[in-house]
C-alpha cells in the first residue's frame, strides 16, 4: 500500500492495481477509509463493492491502473477515482447500460457503481485511457 | 612482472583462517543470538561459515594479478551463500540480519589487513578493494537468495490458504455443504467449483448448500463466479440452497441488479440446513418427541 498513511478528515490514499490480488487490496483500503469516515455497515459494503468493481476493471480491461481514495470533508463523504491508460471505453452510454459487457462479465459493474454511489463521472475515449471519479455522501455527517 | 599485491589476503585466508573464522563466527552468532535467541544451531552455522571461508580462500589462491578475482560460473560460492541466506529467510530473519554475516566477514578481513599491510598504502587500498569487490558480490547473492526463499514461502502460504479455505462437507446422505470464506478470486473460484462438482458426483448430492457467511464483499465478479458454479452444479442434478448472505450483501446485489434467479436462499445456515433436509424428506426432531 503506498500513498499517505493519514486517516484524518483529509485522508487520501492511492494504490496501484496490477494483479488480481491488488483488487482485494483496493477493496480493503476503501473499506477501512469508509469505516473511519463514519459510513454505516451497508454503505461500507456498497463502497467496498464499488472499489472491487472499479479495481477489477483496471485489472481486466486496462492492464492495470491507479485507484485514488479521498475522504472529502467538504462533501462530506468519500471519493474514489481511478485512472488507466488502457484501451478506453468506446461508448460510455452503452457501458452504463445493464447487461452490456465486452469481456464476458455480467455487464452490471459500471451501472451498479452508478446505483451504489451518489455521483459518477467517466472520462474516456477509445484508445485514450479512462478516468473515473465517483463519490458518496455520508448522510449522517450532513448537518 | 608478476604482482603480489593481493598476497596478504592469501596469507590471511590460509595461515590465519582459524582466527578469522573464529572472529567472524563469534561476531555473527552474537548478533543472531541477540535477535533470534535459540533459533540457530551454532555448530551448523560455524560449519557453513567454514565452508564459505574455504571457498573464498580458494578463489584468492587460484588468482593472479592485482584486480579483484571474478567469481567463476562453476564456483560453489553462490550456492553456499544462497544456502545460508535461504535457511535464515525460512526462519524469518530480517534481510539486514541475513546480510550481516557477509558484512561481518568484510569487517574482520579489513581489520586484519589494515594491521598486516603497514608498509604501503597503495597495497592496502588494492587489498581492501579486492575484499570489497568479492564480498559485495556475495552480499548481493545472499540478498537474491533471501528474496527467492521468501517468495517460495509466500507461494507456499497462498497455496495452503487455497487448500484450507474451501472444503466441501458431507452434511447428510445426499446433502453437501460448501462454506465459502474470504476473498473469491479467479484461482479460488476455479478450485472450489472443481471440488464442489467432484463432491456432488461422489456423494450423489441432491441438495447443495452454499454458505457465503464468510465472503466479505459481493461484487459482479464474485457473483459471476458463484453463478457459474451453481449452473454447473445444477447440471449435475443437485438443488442449490444459498445461505448466509448478509443484509448489506443482499442490498448490494440488488443495487448491482444481480439476481440468483431460481436459487433457494435462506438468511442463516441453520434455516438452510432445515430447508435442505426438507428437500430430501427428512427433518430434525427431539428424541422421544
Amino acid at each position: 500500500m503506498n500513498g499517505s498513511g493519514a486517516t484524518g478528515p483529509f485522508a487520501e490514499q492511492s494504490l496501484w492495481v496490477r494483479a488480481e490480488a491488488d483488487v482485494a487490496a483496493a477493496m480493503r483500503l476503501v473499506r477501512q477509509l469508509a469505516k473511519s469516515a463514519g459510513f454505516n455497515t451497508t454503505e461500507t459494503s456498497y463502497l467496498a463493492t464499488v472499489a472491487t468493481e472499479l479495481a477489477a476493471n483496471l485489472w481486466i480491461h486496462a492492464d492495470g491502473g491507479v485507484v485514488h481514495v479521498r475522504i472529502d470533508a467538504a462533501l462530506p463523504g468519500i471519493e474514489i477515482a481511478t485512472s488507466d491508460s488502457g484501451p478506453g471505453i468506446a461508448d460510455v452510454t452503452l457501458a452504463l447500460q445493464d447487461g452490456y459487457s465486452t469481456a464476458g462479465g455480467l455487464g452490471c459493474g459500471l451501472p451498479g457503481v452508478q446505483r451504489l454511489m451518489d455521483g459518477l463521472e467517466i472520462d474516456s475515449r477509445a484508445g485514450n485511457g479512462t478516468r473515473i471519479r465517483t463519490w458518496k455522501v455520508n448522510r449522517r455527517a450532513v448537518r | 612482472m608478476p604482482s603480489n599485491r593481493l598476497a596478504p589476503i592469501r596469507t590471511l585466508l590460509s595461515r590465519d583462517r582459524e582466527t578469522v573464522a573464529e572472529e567472524w563466527a563469534s561476531d555473527v552468532l552474537r548478533a543472531w543470538e541477540r535477535n533470534y535467541p535459540n533459533m540457530i544451531s551454532q555448530d551448523e552455522t560455524r560449519h557453513q561459515m567454514g565452508r564459505l571461508l574455504a571457498e573464498i580462500a580458494t578463489l584468492f589462491a587460484d588468482h593472479d594479478g592485482d584486480t579483484p578475482p571474478k567469481i567463476p560460473a562453476d564456483s560453489p560460492l553462490p550456492g553456499l551463500a544462497g544456502e545460508i541466506s535461504a535457511s535464515r529467510a525460512k526462519l524469518g530473519f530480517r534481510p539486514t540480519d541475513t546480510a550481516h554475516f557477509v558484512i561481518a566477514l568484510k569487517n574482520v578481513l579489513t581489520r586484519h589487513l589494515v594491521r598486516m599491510v603497514e608498509g604501503s598504502q597503495l597495497d592496502l587500498v588494492v587489498c581492501l578493494a579486492a575484499v570489497d569487490d568479492v564480498l559485495d558480490r556475495l552480499a548481493l547473492m545472499t540478498f537474491d537468495a533471501y528474496v527467492e526463499a521468501r517468495e517460495r514461502v509466500i507461494a507456499q502460504q497462498s497455496l495452503s490458504l487455497v487448500e484450507l479455505s474451501s472444503p466441501v462437507v458431507r452434511l447428510w446422505d445426499q446433502v453437501i455443504l460448501l462454506p465459502l470464506v474470504g476473498i473469491i478470486d479467479t484461482v479460488r473460484a476455479r478450485q472450489f467449483t472443481e471440488r464442489l462438482l467432484e463432491a456432488i458426483s461422489r456423494y450423489e448430492a441432491l441438495v447443495t448448500i452454499i454458505d457465503v457467511t464468510g465472503v466479505p464483499v459481493f461484487d459482479t465478479g464474485v457473483a459471476k463466479h458463484i453463478m457459474k458454479a451453481i449452473e454447473a452444479a445444477q447440471l449435475l442434478g443437485t438443488r442449490i440452497v444459498m445461505t448466509g448472505l448478509s443484509p448489506e450483501g443482499a442490498q448490494t446485489l440488488t443495487k448491482l441488479n444481480v439476481g440468483f434467479g431460481e436459487v433457494t436462499s435462506r438468511a442463516s445456515l441453520r434455516a438452510g440446513v432445515a430447508e435442505a433436509l426438507r428437500m430430501i424428506g427428512r427433518r430434525i426432531v427431539a428424541i422421544g418427541g
